[in-house]
């Protein structure tokens, strides 16, 4: 039930957002992932990302597709989505969090923390994440870099590719939001 | 005898790292050639998205991971992070189908204006507000 609760949260928030002012949406936020090691190094990207920001309450939802990461090679994306994240049982990552302390009211750039839940492959974890939030011609952009474990959200990699696939993912973000209008 | 069985266990490990690296980086064989493709569904971006917002699982079983022809409005033309998206028209204001295009499509995205109808090709990856299409090309222009 517990891990069921991040959910139901996300529901709400984002069916909130349908009717309420100062809401900004990011539809083609970018996302990616590097696993570095000595034998090779993977990357991919997700530019389809979706993102809901409430200035209202400091909020911010995230949601995004597993099958929308685009790898270099074909086979990466396969073995990605069929044996390690099992897109088909979990198809979607989801993050929701508050924004630490950020001023809608500065123009600057600010570097505010962003604390919430992370739901990868059907687990939940807290995470703390470093944002950086400016204002560009009107848009707000949020961009930052975080690391996570695999262990952590139970995902397995075979004995034999475990050399191949790094024990700590960096993932990395931009979300560039329009006002959210009805 | 043991360093006979260490050879072995060396000429072991190194076979199979060779396959793992084989199999990760120079076979590459299942990329699909979108133009070359079977289209395994035609409709309308309004319809699809309208399949989306009423039963999620259903539309998933229906499309996600299969290669559709949609035909919609132009609503949003974007470069947004080096990429070429054309955004068609869903249900209502706040839906619609993101197609990011491949990229030999360059060249026909800019001769694209929003309210165009258009006829994309591209493989379904499924719906958050929106229906996302990746590996798209333009098959009309109307």
């Amino acid at each position: 039930m517990n891990k069921l609760l991040p959910f139901f949260f996300l529901i709400l928030f984002f069916s909130d957002y349908d009717t309420k002012p100062d809401q900004y949406i990011a539809r083609l936020g970018q996302v990616s992932f590097f696993s570095y090691t000595s034998v090779e190094n993977i990357e991919a990207k997700n530019n389809q990302v979706l993102s809901i920001l409430d200035l209202s309450k400091n909020e911010i939802g995230i949601s995004m597709l597993m099958r929308g990461f685009v790898f270099k090679k074909s086979l990466m994306h396969e073995h990605f989505n069929e044996s390690y994240i099992e897109s088909d049982i979990y198809p979607k990552a989801t993050f929701s969090g508050k924004i630490i302390d950020f001023d809608a009211t500065t123009k600057e750039p600010q570097t505010r923390m962003i604390i919430g839940d992370l739901t990868i492959h059907g687990i939940t974890e807290k995470a703390e994440i470093k944002t950086t939030i400016e204002l560009i011609d009107n848009h707000y952009v949020l961009t930052g870099e975080f690391s996570v474990s695999i262990k952590n959200f139970d995902i397995k990699v075979p004995p034999i590719l475990s050399s191949n696939i790094a024990k700590n993912i960096s993932i990395k973000f931009r979300f560039e939001y329009n006002r959210y209008e009805e | 005898m043991r360093k006979s069985v260490k050879i072995i266990s060396l000429a072991v490990f190194i076979v199979i790292n060779i396959c793992i690296y084989i199999s990760l980086n120079l076979s590459d064989i299942k990329a699909i050639d979108i133009n070359k493709a079977l289209t395994f569904k035609n409709t309308e971006s309004e319809v699809l998205v309208a399949n989306f917002m009423t039963d999620e699982k259903q539309a998933d079983e229906i499309y996600t991971g299969k290669v559709i022809e949609i035909t919609g409005t132009v609503k949003e033309v974007s470069f947004l992070n080096n990429r070429n998206t054309l955004i068609l028209q869903g249900k209502d204001k706040n839906s619609g189908v993101i197609c990011d295009m491949n990229a030999n499509q360059i060249d026909a995205i800019h001769k694209i204006s929003i309210g165009d109808k258009i006829t994309v090709k591209g493989i379904c990856k499924g719906f958050l507000k929106d229906v996302v299409m990746l590996n798209c090309i333009i098959i009309t222009n109307n």
